[in-house]
């Protein structure tokens, strides 16, 4: 779950305005502006980009087109590594799993979020400040030292879970056995990312103009009617948003697998997820164009993966750029 | 015009049709946040009890995994902590600290330039250069690693603290948000008068629009500084000499050794998670003393 | 920090808008600045340790054992002619994947690095590993048994100098012994798993315990029974011989696979945190571990208050007692990367360092390591030495002595990594129950084929 964090501000009352594409504003003066000026600010920014993103990954492109054995040299074999990537099972495998994983965690921690956060919207109390901080908190604990203390908790000899379990007299599962991984690992990130979510959608139900809901009741509506029909209805671009990110997240799963696969008595594989694979194939078995190819095919399987959620949010009148 | 501002709100909707039902409906929130309150602090609450504990405690203590123990270690634990190894552990604290603040500056002021220029000015290639933009985001870390070590090893900057710091200057979506907020918050026709004064295009951004930009500024700020922190790949790969390490790649060391089978009769877990909790408390003072920040960035607006 | 807003800040920034979109430019400007007014930046020479004589060239190394700072000190301190600068990048396999990327990039590895002999083919064949017998490495050659030896050699080439060493025994529990009537430590597999069923039948704890991340064990066990899994020479690179599904190796694994299913050792990941807290507690009655075990285990925390004193080591239990095999699992070895400036120099570090007696007496009192050099083996003080792990038994002369000199050596292949790997994914497919010994073996070697076949490797079976 590395990636950019989602957070987007705006100026306040725009709550239903346009989409933010850099053509919707500005347009009457800008033609004046000679075209230099724009480029100079964003020049920095664009060297970094350069730098650090667009030549490793041409570079790392360039290597996926080629391969070595340990027994042979190098030699250019086209498109050999991505064919060999979507027949290996190792990759398939784990491309299910996260896929299987992203479709079955996002909705619950999307669920979770919106609801403490449409909660905290409505009770403004000094316990309700509090539980907000505290949600919160995880996001402040990096995913590494999150992963541990699961990994702590977990242990069938000495967390928690096996003094609960003992006072029923049964053994308490190992939450990251082959059949309880899946579901180990999604209360991690929960966790993890749930608070932080949260406060994404709560910061957006704080945007929402209060008139609203002043002339919803005098129409007679209820908080349930307020929540379901007003507030949720308004925050909905901030839940694609989210939604993206969170999906994009969870497809490069690395973190906390890799650190859990110490505590997970050979559960998380070296194949587990495409990008511990790709990890592996690198770091351990010393095939970085192999690897290279892994990357970019996931890096593929993501942005179709993101395609067609666009593509079915945006007909539900979503206008998430 | 539209400045940001805090939300002022009062929160006050669905006035309650009776006092009863009010009370009801309440009861059923506290009990579901208190849950998750619970559900949210037991790792925490874990970690503070588990840091007072010795070895013995730890593995084969008596008063369980969420209860203290009798032997009560925490000024002992604390003391070897600050000592090992010479206190290394100060010193990844520090260097955490400070490519967490440099790097985060550092990535904000780029944005904020980036955003800025790419809401307020037309120019060649900006459409192409901004759908990069957004897809960048799309792009598995792991394929970046080694050769972003390539080309750093080349201009002789691996394992420097540059190593660090220069690709977490990197924040597409920093970028995307001040232009978002940029796009609103700076109307053209302030931005015009200050040329039609004289100023130049660098003065009319320090001068008047930065000033307009500051609470996204600060949002984008703690987002990078948080990323940096937390960041654990890059440094991992970058850094061989462990003076350099931030706090995570320390603590994985030390993890790796307490995993295998060679700790020399120490045994470091107990190290580990001292030294995870210690880690924490920067962060969580941060948010803490910051909350106002946060709401206020957070807050400013609603979302896309 | 000073990068924060202001305007000292924004005319750095201002500079950089007009500079060329240069990424060197970049990078000289940023350091340039921020260099300066901070003082903390540092270059790629920094060391964990003090160099003592500054005019001396230096060799810079990689080593991850605890007591590495002194060892570090008394090789500086001992030399005018050569200095080691000397880090720790992480244990095992963080150290590992640090070394592959320095390797794939062509640069960043140190003069020498510390790895344990399984990984030097591998690394060899890449061309990463400079042949030391060309810098006098044969000349230590008799402080070493011949098992020793040929860990660090491929054919005639040495691609490392040997530190310590991991002969295999079987540490068990004494009251636990003394409880159930095992009267005396089992002698071979079959005494084993009797002494295993009758513990159980009692309500007693497990026999040992199969983690699968160990794989390096199951190698080591399967060796024992008379497998030879690999043949691999460098002076033929191309050449690979894999026998992973022959009888003896299938009958191992079968053996284990049975006393997993029938409850009678623990299927828990070994060095885990859950691991330790059952050894604390009693809950395994045996562990097949090498030398250095001991030391793990104290610092681990067993040993001390309720498991105090309980403690003994026997040798490893035998499949056919009137030809005994003796096996090793662990230790390192300092090996001489092809980055190095001087290779003559940085062997001279690799064949130095941690080989003085000072360094190995740290090493061997401190539980830090099972040294391999026989001026220890054979000395009167390490022989004769009291454990305090094991209540005073004279371990060294009991076991772990007699183990080493009779270790033969083993032939690692340059595909190691990912054997490993396939073992402990086939290994926790025994665990769960999923898999069968012999029909594990046949699929391991199916997939070790294909790999090979795949790295361009010219297969015989």
């Amino acid at each position: 779950m590395a990636v950019a964090p989602p957070v987007a501000v705006q100026s306040p009352r725009q709550a239903s305005s346009k989409p933010a594409q850099p053509e919707s504003r500005g347009k009457r003066s800008g033609r004046r502006r000679p075209s230099l000026v724009g480029w100079a600010f964003i020049a920095p920014f664009a060297v970094v980009f350069a730098v650090f993103l667009v030549a490793p990954l041409a570079y790392a492109f360039y290597l996926s087109l080629f391969s070595k054995g340990l027994a042979t040299g190098t030699t250019f074999t086209g498109w050999d590594n991505y064919i060999r990537a979507f027949t290996d099972d190792s990759f398939v495998n784990g491309v299910w799993f996260v896929i299987r994983f992203a479709i079955v965690l996002i909705p619950v921690q999307m669920a979770v979020s919106l609801g403490v956060a449409l909660v905290l919207d409505a009770i403004t109390t000094r316990f309700a400040r509090a539980a907000r901080l505290i949600i919160f908190l995880p996001y402040a604990i990096p995913a590494v030292i999150g992963a541990l203390m699961w990994g702590f908790l977990y242990s069938p000899t000495f967390g928690p879970l096996d003094q609960l379990f003992g006072l029923f007299g049964v053994d308490a599962p190992f939450l990251l056995g082959p059949d309880t991984v899946f579901g180990g690992l999604m209360n991690v990130v929960t966790w993890q990312w749930a608070g932080y979510y949260m406060i994404i959608i709560y910061a957006a139900l704080q945007g929402i103009d209060p008139a609203l809901y002043e002339a919803a009741k005098i129409d007679g509506a209820n908080a349930w009617q307020v929540a379901f029909r007003i507030k949720v209805p308004l925050v909905s671009s901030a839940l694609v948003l989210i939604l993206v990110f969170a999906l994009i997240g969870t497809l490069q799963f690395f973190t906390e697998p890799q650190i859990l696969r110490l505590a997970s008595n050979g559960t998380i594989t070296p194949d587990f997820t495409p990008n511990i694979y790709a990890y592996n194939q690198a770091f351990a078995y010393a095939n970085f164009n192999y690897a290279s190819a892994i990357s970019f095919a996931l890096g593929v399987v993501v942005f179709i993966a993101v395609y067609v959620f666009l593509f079915f949010t945006r007909k539900r009148g979503s206008d998430f750029s | 015009m539209t400045t940001a501002r805090l939300s002022g709100q009062t929160g006050q909707f669905g006035a309650p049709h009776s006092r009863a039902k009010r009370t009801n409906r309440h009861v059923a929130a506290y009990l579901f946040l208190g849950a998750l309150i619970f559900y949210f602090l037991i790792p925490i609450w874990w970690l503070i009890v588990a840091s007072t504990k010795d070895v013995g405690g730890l593995f084969s203590g008596t008063a369980g995994a969420l209860w203290f123990d009798e032997t009560f270690a925490f000024g002992a634990n604390l003391a070897s902590l600050f000592t090992y190894n010479d206190g290394i552990y100060l010193q990844w604290l520090g260097n955490s600290l400070f490519y967490a603040i440099s790097g985060g500056a550092g990535a904000t002021i780029l944005a904020v330039l980036a955003g800025y220029g790419f809401a307020k000015f037309r120019f060649a290639g900006r459409r192409f250069f901004f759908s990069i933009l957004l897809g960048s985001v799309m792009v598995p870390l792991t394929a970046l690693v080694i050769p972003t070590f390539i080309l750093l090893s080349q201009v002789g900057l691996t394992d420097t603290i540059w190593a660090v710091i220069l690709p977490s200057l990197l924040n597409p979506f920093g970028v995307y948000l001040m232009l978002v907020y940029a796009t609103d918050a700076v109307p053209d026709e302030l931005l015009d008068a200050a040329r039609v004064d004289g100023a130049g295009e660098f003065r009319t951004f320090v001068q008047v629009a930065f000033p307009l930009l500051r609470p996204a500024f600060v949002t984008v700020l703690l987002l990078s500084i948080v990323g940096s922190w937390n960041n654990y790949f890059l440094p991992l790969a970058m850094l061989s000499n462990t003076r350099l390490f931030p706090i995570t790649v320390g603590l994985g060391l030390w993890q790796g050794q307490a995993s295998a089978n060679n700790s020399g009769g120490e045994s470091l877990w107990g190290l580990i998670i001292i030294g995870s909790l210690v880690s924490v408390i920067p962060l969580v003072i941060a948010f803490l003393s910051l909350q106002k920040y946060w709401q206020g960035g957070l807050s400013l607006g609603s979302l896309k | 920090m000073h990068l924060g807003a202001g305007p000292k800040g924004f005319t750095v920034k201002k500079n950089l808008l007009v500079a060329t979109a240069s990424a060197v430019t970049l990078m000289a400007a940023l350091s340039g600045c921020a260099g300066g007014s901070t003082g903390t930046s540092s270059s790629a020479s920094d060391c964990t340790n003090k160099i003592v004589n500054t005019d001396a060239p230096v060799v810079t190394m990689w080593a991850w054992y605890p007591n590495m700072p002194a060892v570090i000190d008394n090789f500086n301190n001992a030399h005018d002619d050569v200095q080691v600068c000397w880090n720790n990048v992480g244990q095992g396999g963080a150290q590992y994947d640090k070394v592959q990327t320095a390797i794939s990039a062509g640069k960043g590895l140190p003069d020498v690095v510390m790895l344990e002999a399984d990984h030097l083919a591998g690394y060899a064949i890449q061309g990463a590993l400079v042949d030391i017998a060309e810098y006098g490495a044969n000349d230590v050659k008799g402080n070493f048994s011949e098992g020793a030896w040929k860990d660090v050699s491929l054919g005639d080439a040495v691609y490392a100098a040997p530190v310590d060493g991991g002969p295999m025994a079987m540490i068990y529990r004494t009251d636990v012994f003394e409880q159930y009537g095992i009267d005396s430590p089992p002698t071979t597999w079959d005494e084993y798993r009797a002494a295993a069923e009758k513990v159980k039948a009692a309500g007693g704890p497990l026999f040992g315990d199969l983690g699968s991340n160990v794989p390096a064990v199951m190698m080591a066990l399967q060796i024992q029974k008379g497998a030879d899994p690999f043949a691999y020479d460098l002076t033929t690179p191309e050449d690979i011989r894999i026998t992973l599904d022959d009888p003896d190796s299938q009958e191992v694994l079968d053996y284990w696979a049975g006393l997993v299913e029938d409850g009678l050792v623990g299927t828990v990941d070994q060095f885990t945190t859950d691991y330790i807290s059952g050894v604390v507690s009693g809950e395994y009655a045996t562990y097949i571990s090498a030398a250095w075990a001991p030391g793990y285990l104290s610092g681990a925390g067993v040993g001390v208050g309720e498991s105090e004193g309980v403690w003994a080591v026997a040798p490893l239990p035998q499949w056919d007692t009137a030809k005994p095999v003796s096996v090793n699992w662990g230790g390192s070895a300092f090996a001489v990367t092809s980055q190095a400036k001087d290779p003559a120099l940085a062997a001279k570090v690799a064949l130095g360092v941690y080989a003085d007696p000072a360094s190995l007496e740290d090493g061997w009192k401190n539980q830090i390591i099972f040294p391999l050099n026989q001026d220890v083996l054979t000395s009167d003080e390490f022989v004769n030495n009291e454990s305090a792990f094991f209540s005073g038994q004279t371990a060294n002369k009991d076991v772990y002595v007699p183990a080493e000199n009779a270790y033969k050596g083993f032939v690692y292949p340059p595909i190691i990594v990912y054997y490993y790997a396939q073992l402990q994914a086939q290994l926790a497919k025994i665990n769960a129950g999923e898999i069968g010994g012999a029909e594990a073996a046949t699929e391991l070697q199916q997939i070790m084929v294909e790999y090979a076949e795949g790295e361009g490797f010219s297969v015989s079976e």
